[in-house]
């Protein structure tokens, strides 16, 4: 369609098609110019290695925690977000973003204080269960949820505002409770937003290094192995891995992609 | 008598910028009700309040003889109906209509599957039950809006402009359906809006709203004929409101002065009371004639009057008169060609006194 649209212009078409190129160059020339460095053999004879594939099984493992508690505790307070205007909420909302602008050794400092051995949330949690949150995969998911669980909650709240409410006054009118409502017509039409954001969540507690390490150096997640071979063995034995855990942890996403697709509604997909 | 489908003892409640204040009326079984009234007039904030979205401040709401107004909505059986019908868009027709039955807990397994069959061949949604509401017409979603209500057993109706977003043809059509479908289905309904055509269509009583309350109840020929005040006069279409004053009554004729000119009005045309008043003359009322008339009937107001404009409007032309006041008279595009007039010449214009109607000026 021809109109205003100023990509219509050449000049300008081309200026900005450099600047994107450069970009998405800027981003594919790292990770392409590590996986020349590496032969299937390397590959294999990393992936052979004990301690590197059980730092990335905890890896993904600890992630998938993540994210079911973020799912847990973020998409109540999505939801609320995006229905409700109350007093503070603007603070509210810009405590849900705080994570994103912390600094991650700062938080991993900052957890410690509260979930470290004399902490005040870890301490008592430690006497009364036993359960400890440094140096335990407890203290991994811990960091990993502070990090990554705005994503959740953003995302989710998208998908809720796109939800018409007059569709949840007419399930009322229908004969469903509240909680009816929220599972048979609001939860369903935001589904997408709230996969995407436990996706986002999830990659984004994948790759978390620096409030993981300050708060459980071990057991080793794959970040924390591979800067602990680089340390050790240098850059070639913490390159294979390098690759190896990128390559496993691009796998997973393109699946997960896939599979999201064809759950939950989606407006312009209908036919 | 039975007992109103519903019943409103003096509903106020402050929401907002919107408020409600003191409403009362009730409506029969098997009664459409339509509330007219201007965007902003509260229209929405009542049937929501019916419906137990809002909690009144204070009065009551009977549904079926049950006070409601404390009741959760889920509890009230009222069917209500969004502007372009709001239908699950991730679920089929059959599910949407599912939704209400399964409400309903009284209904479960084999019931609920005659129940559904009962429902879609009623309102002939058998082809179609498998489709995704994006995928349906106007009058298709009309009808499984209405199914997943039924479903759900409703003692009451609510419409909240159903079809104001639509052009006029297919609005046309499906109130037209819409009104067969309720005479039919024989619940109470209350349907809301701002079109003056749909109420005297659909009504069978009606409300006419402002600021949240109401001005006016009664029959559409009642409102349409006998405004109470100039606010519902123009609403309902009343176009010439003329300010005056009562000087004679004899023979069943109240004659009225005018600044610039007299009026005859049938004796018991409103305001009864008052010396001051405006007679209120609808521009379909008044005739056209290119000579002077005979003078014969005195029931009848003549006029001679200039053409000060001609206003297309659709099927019928609005003529714009000064008759020493203002009049504006709608003509067909026949009796335009047939009269041949034109911009700025004299023309006589006639009213008959049953034609007026008076209300009071405070």
């Amino acid at each position: 369609m021809r109109g205003a649209n100023p990509l219509q212009s050449r000049g300008l078409l081309f200026v900005f098609s450099l600047a994107g190129g450069l970009l998405l160059a800027f981003i594919l020339i790292p990770l392409l110019r590590m996986y020349t460095t590496q032969t299937p053999a390397s590959l294999m004879r990393v992936a052979g290695t004990a301690d590197v594939m059980s730092a990335i099984w905890l890896s993904l493992e600890a992630a998938f925690i993540t994210a079911l508690l973020a799912g847990v505790l973020g998409i109540p307070l999505a939801y609320i977000l995006s229905r409700m205007s109350f007093p503070g909420k603007r603070v509210v909302e810009a405590l849900v973003d705080l994570p994103l602008t912390v600094p991650h050794t700062v938080v991993g400092i900052a957890l410690l204080y509260v979930f470290g051995r004399t902490g005040i949330i870890g301490a008592p949690i430690d006497k009364l269960t036993g359960l400890k949150f440094w140096g335990t995969t407890g203290g991994i998911v811990v960091a990993m949820l502070f990090v990554s669980v705005p994503y959740t909650v953003n995302s989710a709240r998208i998908g809720f505002e796109g939800v018409d409410s007059r569709l949840e006054k007419v399930a009322r009118t229908l004969g469903a409770g509240p909680w009816g409502v929220f599972g048979r017509v609001t939860f369903p039409l935001a589904l997408r937003g709230v996969l995407t954001g436990l996706m986002l969540t999830y990659a984004r507690a994948i790759s978390e290094f620096g409030a993981v390490i300050i708060l459980s150096y071990y057991p080793m997640t794959a970040p924390v192995k591979i800067y602990d071979l680089f340390l050790q063995t240098g850059l070639r034995e913490s390159t294979a891995m390098a690759v190896l855990f990128l390559t496993i942890a691009l796998i997973l996403f393109i699946i997960l992609r896939q599979l999201a697709r064809g759950i939950g509604y989606q407006k312009d997909r209908d036919s | 008598m039975s007992v109103p489908a519903l019943i409103l003892d003096r509903v106020s409640l402050h929401l907002g910028a919107f408020a409600l204040h003191g409403i009362s009326f009730s409506i029969e079984m098997g009664q459409v009700f339509v509330i007219l009234g201007p965007s902003g007039a509260g229209k929405s904030v009542l049937l929501e309040t019916i419906a137990g979205f809002n909690r009144p401040d204070s009065g009551r709401i009977f549904i079926g003889g049950r006070d409601v107004t404390h009741a959760s909505p889920e509890t009230r059986r009222i069917g209500f109906m969004f502007q372009d019908y709001a239908l699950f868009p991730h679920l089929t027709v059959e599910r949407n209509i599912g939704f209400g039955l399964r409400g309903r807990q009284s209904n479960s397994g084999g019931k609920g599957n005659s129940r559904m069959s009962a429902l879609l061949g009623r309102l002939g949604l058998e082809k179609i039950s498998r489709r995704k509401p994006t995928n349906l017409s106007g009058g298709e979603k009309q009808r499984v809006a209405l199914a997943r209500a039924l479903a759900s057993e409703p003692e009451l109706f609510l419409f909240d402009e159903p079809l104001s977003a639509l052009d006029v043809n297919t609005k046309d059509r499906l109130r037209n359906d819409l009104k067969t479908l309720l005479r039919d289905l024989g619940i109470a309904t209350i349907y809301v809006t701002h079109d003056q055509t749909e109420a005297l269509i659909l009504a069978d009583r009606m409300a006419v709203i402002r600021d949240g309350a109401l001005l006016q109840v009664g029959d559409p020929a009642e409102i349409f004929n006998a405004p109470a005040d100039e606010f519902v006069a123009r609403f309902v279409g009343v176009e010439n409101i003329i300010d005056g004053r009562v000087v004679s009554k004899h023979d069943g004729i109240s004659e009225i002065e005018l600044e610039n000119g007299r009026i005859l009005v049938a004796a018991d045309n409103g305001a009864a009371r008052s010396s001051h008043v405006s007679a209120c003359i609808r521009p379909e009322d008044v005739t056209l004639t290119s000579d002077p008339p005979a003078e014969s009937g005195g029931a009848r107001n003549h006029f001679s009057a200039r053409i000060v404009n001609i206003e297309a409007r659709g099927p019928v032309l609005k003529i714009h008169l000064d008759c020493g006041f203002h009049l504006s008279a709608y003509l067909t595009r026949q009796s335009f060609l047939e009269l041949g007039i034109t911009k700025g010449e004299k023309i006589y214009a006639g009213v008959k006194a049953m034609a007026v109607h008076l209300i009071e000026r405070p």
